[in-house]
Parts: structure tokens; sequence; C-alpha cells
């Protein structure tokens, strides 16, 4: 454990970013560390495999390591890092979606399902996340999961803060066209989904 | 309804629903929350869209969350880097002296040549010693290395590599061990018993769960202090 440690995390953070700017490999170590556990809930959430989460993280941390020199204080270092793993993510998630996703999505029916339980919702939930475009749900979950703001998630994501509404919108649609009893005022739906 | 439609038409409307997923996250700036307040006292439609995206935030973090050991994942970014950085180090290949032939693509087809034979002969040479190395060596490698063992060590065991914190803490503990060294480069962990169970009856209880891949112990049952 390094002095570093007893600064707020955003200080702690930038002074350990510097360090491995400048070639520190136990500062590397540190903010390694803190950021597995954060990092890998996320990315669990997308696959089940640790091997393709390690793979995203550590892959992750070979671009923080290399990059280091190039970061400029414009966001704060979470923003950054978290943003690295996105776009890791997304390419990893791309590559394996020939081989899974394909698959996994005949699991489903397309129907729009009307489950009565708290249980059943969370479920037909989990189900109809899993059938939304990548960004979609990447910015579904880095709101929700991980509650990050909308600018935040605008710098993770290396778009406008548009498209980073659009993208919620468009999810939040299909997710209540799957699933109508999601709102509660599923009478009004036909009518505003058109 | 008519009321409702009106609103769904307007800027204010429009701009207030898209900021709705903030406000149910909490992350919003004080003035735009605020704003947000005000328009769902009077708008039907976006009482709906908050209701919608409440139940999706409950629904996400209803799930179970994993906590994954970091250590062994960071054993294997540090020796990604320590093969990056040697990569790095290794000196550049020297450029081959320029040809003195008045057509200049002899010379390179000459060099080209030479660099392809001295390749074959390297690949040659280094088949032959992977060769020897293999019939000298046995083709395994064992976990119960000379190394010195850690204080109180009884059991060695290796996990999945997927385990969880939480899961390789109730196998622990359920076992009644605890960790004293590991992992090693193999994933390893050292354990040590937590309490007067015998080291057979611990070893039994870890073996029960198939996120123990190998799990033996280390001292005879005479020598280890916990003998029924």
């Amino acid at each position: 454990m390094t002095p570093l440690a007893k600064n707020s995390p955003k200080e702690r953070d930038n002074a350990l970013l510097a360090a491995i700017a400048a070639g520190d490999r136990r500062a590397l170590e540190e903010l390694y560390l803190s950021y597995h556990r954060r990092l890998a809930r996320f990315l669990s959430r997308f696959t089940p495999r640790y091997e393709n989460i390690e793979e995203i993280i550590n892959d992750t941390f070979m671009v923080v390591w290399q990059s280091a020199k190039d970061f400029r204080n414009a966001s704060q270092v979470s923003t950054w890092v978290i943003g690295i793993a996105y776009r890791t993510a997304l390419k990893s998630f791309r590559r394996q979606k020939n081989h899974n996703v394909a698959n996994s999505l005949e699991d489903y029916p397309e129907q729009t399902v009307d489950p009565t339980s708290e249980a059943e919702v969370r479920d037909w939930l989990k189900h109809g996340l899993s059938r939304l475009p990548m960004e979609q749900r990447l910015t579904l979950e880095l709101a929700y999961h991980m509650g990050h703001s909308l600018e935040e998630i605008a710098v993770i994501t290396d778009c406008p803060v548009g498209t980073v509404k659009a993208r919620m919108f468009h999810a939040r649609e299909k997710l209540r066209q799957y699933l109508p009893t999601l709102g509660g005022g599923a009478s009004e739906l036909p009518a505003r989904i058109g | 309804m008519t009321h409702n439609r009106r609103f769904e038409n307007s800027a204010e409307h429009q701009e207030v629903s898209a900021l709705i997923p903030w406000y149910v996250n909490d992350t919003l700036a004080d003035p735009e929350r605020q704003r947000v307040d005000e328009h769902i006292g009077s708008c039907a439609v976006c009482r709906d869209d908050l209701a919608v995206h409440k139940r999706i935030l409950e629904a996400i973090n209803a799930q179970p969350a994993l906590d994954y050991m970091p250590v062994a994942s960071l054993k294997r970014l540090q020796a990604r880097l320590d093969a990056a950085q040697a990569q790095a180090a290794s000196p550049p290949i020297p450029p081959l002296e320029p040809s003195r032939s008045d057509a200049p693509w002899r010379g390179w087809m000459a060099a080209s040549i030479a660099a392809m034979a001295v390749a074959i002969g390297l690949l040659a040479a280094d088949r032959w010693v992977q060769f020897e190395v293999r019939e000298q060596q046995p083709n395994y490698r064992t976990v119960t290395t000379p190394i010195p063992r850690p204080q109180g060590e009884v059991i060695r065991a290796v996990f999945a590599p997927n385990i969880t914190l939480v899961e390789l803490q109730t196998i622990l503990d359920e076992a009644q061990l605890k960790i004293v060294s590991g992992p090693t480069e193999a994933g390893v962990y050292s354990l040590a018993s937590n309490s007067t169970l015998t080291v057979r009856s611990s070893l039994a209880l870890l073996r029960r769960h198939s996120t123990v891949r190998f799990a033996e112990e280390t001292l005879p049952e005479s020598e280890s202090g916990n003998s029924p």
C-alpha cells in the first residue's frame, strides 16, 4: 500500500496514473487492484465466462500502461479507464457475437410477454436486456449498474450527449415493447410506440 | 389523454423525458432535478416513464454481483508486461551490408537467400534443442515443489479460475481452513487448519466442491497435529 491511499479516490487515481506514466509498475498494480472488482462486476453482466472478463480487464490495463503518458486530465481517471474498458469490451463482444449471440436469441420467444410476479418481470427483463443492441445495453448498464451521469457516459462512450440520450430512449422503448407491463400504463403504449 | 398528448409534443416534455434515466440514478444536477420534479407533477406520460426506468434499475441491481479474485489475473497481466518489455528491450536486427553489385536487386536477392538460410538453420537448431530438452525432461510439472512450506500449511489446493471470493471463503469456512500463502504462479494455495477438525475431514469437505480442482495433504497425518 502506497502513501497515496490516504488521499481521496480522485487524487489517488491521478497520482497513480502520473506514476504509471513515469513507468512505475507498482502503481499500475495498485490501480489494477482498485478497479478490478468494479470492472469484473460490470463485465460479468455481459459474459458469464471469467476468462473473457479477465481478458478484457487485462487488455484494458495494457492500454492504460501504454497510454498513461497521453492522459491530459480532460476527464477523471475513472472515466478514462472505464472508457478504455468500454471500447475493449465492445470489440470483444462483437468478436464473440457470431459464436454466442445468435444462439442465445433463439432461446427466447419473439412475442411480448405479460409476467405477473415481480420475480418474473426481473427474469423477462434480463432476457429483454440481452436482446438489445450492445451500445444501447452498455449505455443502460453504465447508468443503472455503474451509476454514471449522462456527461460521464458521453465521455466513456466517446459520443455526444444527444447520442447517449437517444440510445437510452431506444433501449427503453424496446424493453417496453417486449414487456408492456414494465410501465404499469400499458393501455397507452400502442399509441405511443406506434 | 389529450392533455398528455399536448405535453408529449412540447419541447419541454421531450427534454425532460430524456433526463429521466439520470433522475432515477440520482446523478442530475440540482436545477435539472428540480426541472424534472416540476414536469413530472403535471405529466402522466413522464410519470409512467419514471416507473419504467425505476423497474429497470431495480431489476438490474437485484441480480447478484459476483466478486472475482484479482491476484491470479494480475499475475497474468504482469507476465504480459514482462514479455512486452523484453521484446521492446531486445536489440534491433542490424541492417544488411549494402551490395557493391551494379544491379541492386542482385544484392537484395543474395541477402534474402542468406537470411532464409540462416533462418532455416536456426529453426532446425531450435527443433533439435527442443527435442533434446523433451527427451531429457519429464513432460509434466509438479505442484509439490521443494520450496519451504509456509507456517502451518497442511493442505495445498487449486481452485477453479472463475471462483469468486465469496465462494472461496464459504468453502474455506466449511472446511475450517485458512489461506497462509498463495496463489503461486500455478494457482496453488497453501492452507492451514483453523480448528481441531482433522486434516482428512477438511480435505474431504474441500473435495466435495467442483470448484476445488486439486486438494492434497502436505504433511503426514501424524505430523499435522490434528490426528483423530
